[in-house]
């Protein structure tokens, strides 16, 4: 099917309807409806890969491409706005590669209601899409909000014990956050009708607005707790052993593979992209938080008996080296955040299948209950391990290089330090932290390779004394399908990683110019600034990136503005 | 007499009702002939608007009525509303064996004293449609004679209801002794700041006589504007009047809990926005428009916060969405509050008019859906009921998750919308606190909201509980679908809806405005 001109539309809303008419097919044919889930979310799939198009090395566009801007509530300044680059392009793809083999391994466990799960899937893989494409604040609000009562629907509806509990406290801390994270945006879109005259809810419209530092932080604070919550960074992140425990397989695959990038997503590209400066005066603490986590998290996992529970603790140290990488803030250490997105995504993805593949069999998660597994289950632990080198980043697997470049960008990042007002008016340094903080997240890289090992050792090592896992099956066909494809990008990403890094590191460094010019532009030693202010339009227009943004009509905006910045200040 | 048309229709339409019902032999039917009439008056007040109201309609019948762009909004709101309750009640009586004939015309009665108090543009006027309305609620909500609850509902909604008329009265009354006027317009004139022009022209004496004689009016006048704000927060049911609330809509049959939660409530919206607006609003006289505002904006905060939080105590999800159609008047009054600021009154005042529009599609399809819940001998109406409901019978638990869902405001559905409106709107003038307040309260809202889907989806019923079954009825699916689709419709494309309420609240055609705010680049535009 050619597209053309509307693809991120199709990407979004083909989802969308296929998980709705997954609603009025008969329940009495299970293998119809598998059968259709599978081929929906493949054929979405396949439709994605268009998105690679003209993305190849040469000339490569950090710009934003295959926009689409119409207008959706024009009273408001509200715009249906999408449009794809480096940094949402890897995302997308690993929403619409996972969610078929999601589909696909989860109806080995879930027997019930496979309508109800795979409307609900489909549907939630259109929001997140949705949230990746977004350009207008309004829009990528709605389909934020637009994931919560799916994933509710299917951590409570086919999770454990506990579900409900989980599925209730997921919910209502996310919607908590997003709240606020909402009226910062109108907040935002009152000053730029205040100082422009009319109404604009999109990303690059706000991206132009400078506050005074109080009024950034505040802003800054309302849109990143939201997203930390989610990602979710320590010491918020207590809801996701729960979320992960109660939820199924295929509910757990999601949650951590890509709705946690939502939150990391939106920390780059929103809480750095709209206000610079707070997130320089916040950054060491926010750099001091994500190696917490990540050493808390790899300590935590460690201590762990429920699989999954280790899983989840684990999921929480990775993000750890995202959040490093992202606050890190050069080029190589957003690059290296963005590659373990990625990274994190698959092979954690392929470990919560792992777990659910011995849970289906003995329905228990406890890590005591097995040993020597390598003899009965020998392919299981084959793949296993695989997994496991992915997860603790041995080189060959696509974990080495993001988790490489987080910890040697961060350590030579200048922007990690503390420091002071001196008595000269500018920044003295107090310490530089980069160094130090990719030292600690180096050890956490051990710790990681010590647990993870730990339990492939108890696990699959050793006596085989549990007499219950005698005549336990190997991976079957279901299984095998579901793991190939993942175990395939483990290690193209790992000996490929060039393919992916050179579609994603021009938008990366075309971001970081058009940060730091930012924050140039806006710098305010004395505080001076009492009052929002205007960018020139050129401010944020990286330089690579001026010929397609001027393709682009809402991009070319009026003269007006220009003149109007003049009489602003 | 055609600007009356909308109201006409559905008195007129009432007394012809009442009359089938007399001459027909079996009972029953009527549902749909009363729905039809609602449709034909919202109709009609399309039809008015389309063809635009002429300058003079201001003030109509010796000034007694004012017919604007407002008043149609609301008569069309209003009317739908009604339809939505007489289809409801054509599903739930019958259900229930309590199908007779009187309810019928009672529906459209009340309806058409709803349309008079939202046109109302005198201080008996108000009274009289308050009244009209009123009455026929209070029968609705004693309709199941044999029920002592429904009686006790009736009851105590009567008796409050009474007192609230009489502190209305009250009001009025005192307004008319320093005025001389009971007409809106009259009041405003005669309650405006002496102007300094002809402060000057008398002598000193004189001028001083006349201050002091205004300052005794104005503080009479702040009394009786106390007494009608009062009165109006009674029928919206804010907090602290909202006592008779939840007793009433659990006690009344769910139809009319459908009706006294949308078509009341908008009425009252319209009548106090109108009020407020009109008697009370004259930015110059600051002792009067500059009060009530914040006197109703703690009034909301307060509303807000112990509908919610008694919400989430409830078990019986007819008493939660009682609770919750309190929070939800609250919300309303933030856009009360902000709606005389200068510059964002006008997106405040559409963003009430918007938001009761979505409220009365949501609330009366969360009606609709339970009432689809329970079978005769078996209504559904705690959470318990609930469990398991939505397994067992997917579309109905559908339904009725989309309309919680739309009242706990996710996206996207029009409760999403129509709270983010109020919200910036609240924002845009100014009261950044009364925001947060009610972000936090919608995020707590969420929580009760969200119990009924748990219960639907993730609970099993206690072994040997009746298990809800929805009932078959025609009229009550209709009224789902339609509301289904309207809410959905609403929140996906809010466009051409808010600019109706735009225009109703008095802005100009959505064409000419940002052509304006272009050329005077930036600066805010004088009105």
């Amino acid at each position: 099917m050619n597209t053309g001109r509307h693809l991120l539309s199709v990407l979004v809303w083909l989802p969308a309807l296929a998980g709705l008419l997954a609603l009025f097919l008969p329940r009495q044919s299970p293998k119809l409806l598998r059968a259709y889930g599978v081929a929906a979310s493949l054929f979405i799939f396949g439709q994605s890969l268009q998105l690679l198009n003209g993305t190849g090395e040469a000339g490569a566009a950090s710009g934003f491409r295959l926009v689409e801007n119409v207008e959706w509530i024009p009273s408001l300044g509200i715009r249906y706005h999408l449009a794809v680059d480096g940094i949402s392009l890897w995302l997308v793809l690993l929403t619409t590669f996972l969610t078929p083999i999601t589909l696909y391994v989860s109806f080995g466990a879930i027997r019930n209601r496979q309508k109800e799960f795979i409307a609900a899937m489909l549907i939630l893989e259109a929001a997140m899409i949705g949230c990746f494409f977004a350009l207008d604040m309004f829009l990528f609000y709605v389909f934020y909000e637009m994931t919560l009562v799916p994933m509710f629907l299917i951590i409570g509806v086919f999770g454990g014990k506990n579900s409900v509990y989980a599925a209730v406290k997921f919910f209502l801390y996310t919607f908590l956050g997003s709240v606020f994270m909402l009226l910062a945006i109108l907040y935002m879109v009152m000053q730029y009708k205040t100082l422009t005259g009319h109404y604009s809810f999109g990303y690059l419209d706000l991206m132009r607005l400078g506050f005074p530092i109080g009024t950034e932080r505040i802003l800054f604070a309302a849109f990143t707790i939201a997203f930390a919550v989610k990602v979710p960074m320590w010491p918020v992140h207590t809801w996701l052993p729960d979320a992960h425990t109660e939820a199924p397989t295929g509910g757990s695959m999601i949650l951590a593979a890509i709705m946690l990038k939502l939150g990391t997503y939106g920390i780059l590209r929103f809480s750095l992209g709209l206000f610079p400066l707070a997130a320089h005066w916040i950054g060491p603490t926010i750099a001091l938080l994500a190696v917490v986590g990540i050493v808390y998290g790899a300590l935590a996992a460690w201590r762990q008996y429920d699989f999954k529970r280790l899983v989840a603790y684990s999921s929480v140290s990775h993000l750890g080296f995202v959040m490093l990488g992202l606050i890190g803030r050069t080029d190589s250490s957003v690059s290296g955040a963005m590659l373990q997105m990625i990274n994190h995504g698959i092979s954690t993805g392929a470990l919560f299948l792992l777990v659910g593949v011995i849970y289906d069999r003995r329905h228990t998660r406890d890590v005591a209950e097995f040993g020597g597994l390598a003899k009965i289950m020998p392919w299981y632990a084959t793949v296993f391990v695989a997994v496991t080198m992915s997860s603790i980043g041995l080189p060959g697997t696509n974990g080495f290089i993001g988790e490489f470049l987080v910890i040697t960008g961060s350590f030579s990042s200048s922007l990690l330090r503390w420091s002071y007002r001196c008595s000269s008016g500018g920044d003295c340094d107090l310490a530089q932290i980069g160094p130090l903080f990719s030292l600690i997240a180096a050890t956490g890289v051990i710790l990681g390779a010590i647990y993870m090992l730990d339990v492939v050792q108890k696990v699959f090592f050793g006596p085989a004394t549990n007499p219950k896992n005698d005549h336990l099956p190997d991976l079957n066909r279901r299984e095998w399908a579901g793991l190939a494809p993942l175990l395939f990008m483990i290690f193209a990403m790992g000996l490929f990683p060039n393919y992916f890094r050179s579609r994603m590191d021009p938008t990366v460094h075309d971001f970081l110019v058009v940060y730091n010019a930012k924050m140039d532009a806006l710098r305010d030693p004395g505080g001076a600034r009492t009052r929002a202010v205007m960018l020139e339009e050129a401010v944020i227009r990286a330089p690579s990136a001026a010929a397609p943004a001027a393709a682009e009509p809402h991009a070319a905006l009026p003269l007006r503005r220009e003149a109007l910045l003049a009489q602003g200040d | 007499m055609l600007l009356l048309s909308p109201i006409l229709v559905l008195a007129v339409g009432g007394l012809i009702v009442m009359l089938i019902d007399a001459f027909q032999e079996q009972e029953g039917g009527l549902a749909m002939p009363t729905a039809l009439l609602h449709f034909v008056a919202a109709a009609a007040a399309l039809a008015l608007w389309q063809r635009g109201v002429p300058s003079d309609a201001g003030s109509l019948v010796h000034g007694w009525l004012a017919i604007d762009k407002t008043t149609l909004f609301l008569q069309a709101t209003i009317a739908l509303g009604g339809a939505f309750a007489s289809l409801l009640a054509g599903g739930y009586l019958a259900e229930h064996k309590l199908d007779r004939g009187e309810y019928y015309p009672l529906i459209a009665f009340s309806t058409a004293g709803a349309g008079l108090l939202v046109a109302a543009n005198d201080m008996l006027m108000v009274f009289v449609a308050l009244e009209t309305m009123s009455l026929g609620v209070y029968a609705m909500t004693g309709f199941r004679r044999t029920s002592a609850r429904s009686a006790e509902a009736a009851l105590k909604y009567f008796l409050l209801g009474s007192f609230a008329a009489a502190l209305l009265l009250m009001g009025a009354a005192l307004l008319y002794t320093v005025t001389g006027h009971t007409d809106f317009p009259g009041i405003a004139a005669a309650l405006q700041a002496p102007s300094p022009a002809s402060g000057a022209a008398a002598d000193d004496a004189n001028a001083a006589v006349l201050a002091a004689q205004f300052a005794i009016k104005l503080k009479i006048s702040i009394f009786a504007m106390l007494l009608v704000l009062v009165a109006m927060a009674f029928k919206v049911g804010a907090v602290p009047f909202h006592m008779w609330t939840p007793d009433a809509y659990e006690g009344a049959p769910t139809s009319t809990t459908a009706y006294m939660s949308v078509v009341v409530k908008a009425a009252a919206f319209g009548a106090l926005l109108r009020v407020f607006l009109t008697v009370f609003g004259d930015a110059a006289n600051a002792s009067i428009s500059g009060g009530w505002p914040a006197v109703l904006s703690v009034l909301a905060v307060l509303t807000m916060s112990v509908g919610n939080l008694v919400a989430l105590t409830q078990t019986s999800v007819k008493r939660m969405l009682a609770y919750s159609s309190v929070a939800h008047a609250g919300y309303l009054l933030l856009g009360v509050v902000a709606a005389p600021h200068a510059t964002a009154g006008i997106a405040a005042k559409s963003s009430v008019l918007f938001y009761l529009l979505g409220y009365t599609v949501s609330n009366a399809g969360a009606m609709g859906a339970l009432i689809l819940a329970g079978r005769r001998g078996a209504e559904t109406v705690s959470y318990d009921d609930l469990a398991g409901y939505a397994r067992r019978h997917p579309a109905a638990g559908f339904a009725l998750t989309l309309f919680l869902l739309s009242l706990t405001g996710v996206p996207p559905t029009v409760g999403f919308f129509g709270k983010f409106y109020i919200i910036r709107a609240t924002l845009d003038a100014g009261y950044t606190n009364l925001a947060i307040i009610a972000l936090i309260n919608s995020a707590v809202s969420a929580y009760y909201y969200l119990g009924v889907l748990v219960k639907m989806y993730m609970r099993e019923p206690a072994p040997g509980a009746t298990r809800a079954a929805p009932m078959k009825s025609f009229y009550v699916v209709f009224s789902l679908i339609v509301a289904g689709v309207l809410v959905v419709w609403m929140g996906l494309m809010p466009e051409r809806w808010l600019s109706l309420a735009a225009e109703a609240s008095g802005a100009r055609p959505a064409a000419a405005a940002p052509a304006e705010g272009a050329n005077n680049g930036g600066a805010p535009t004088p009105l």
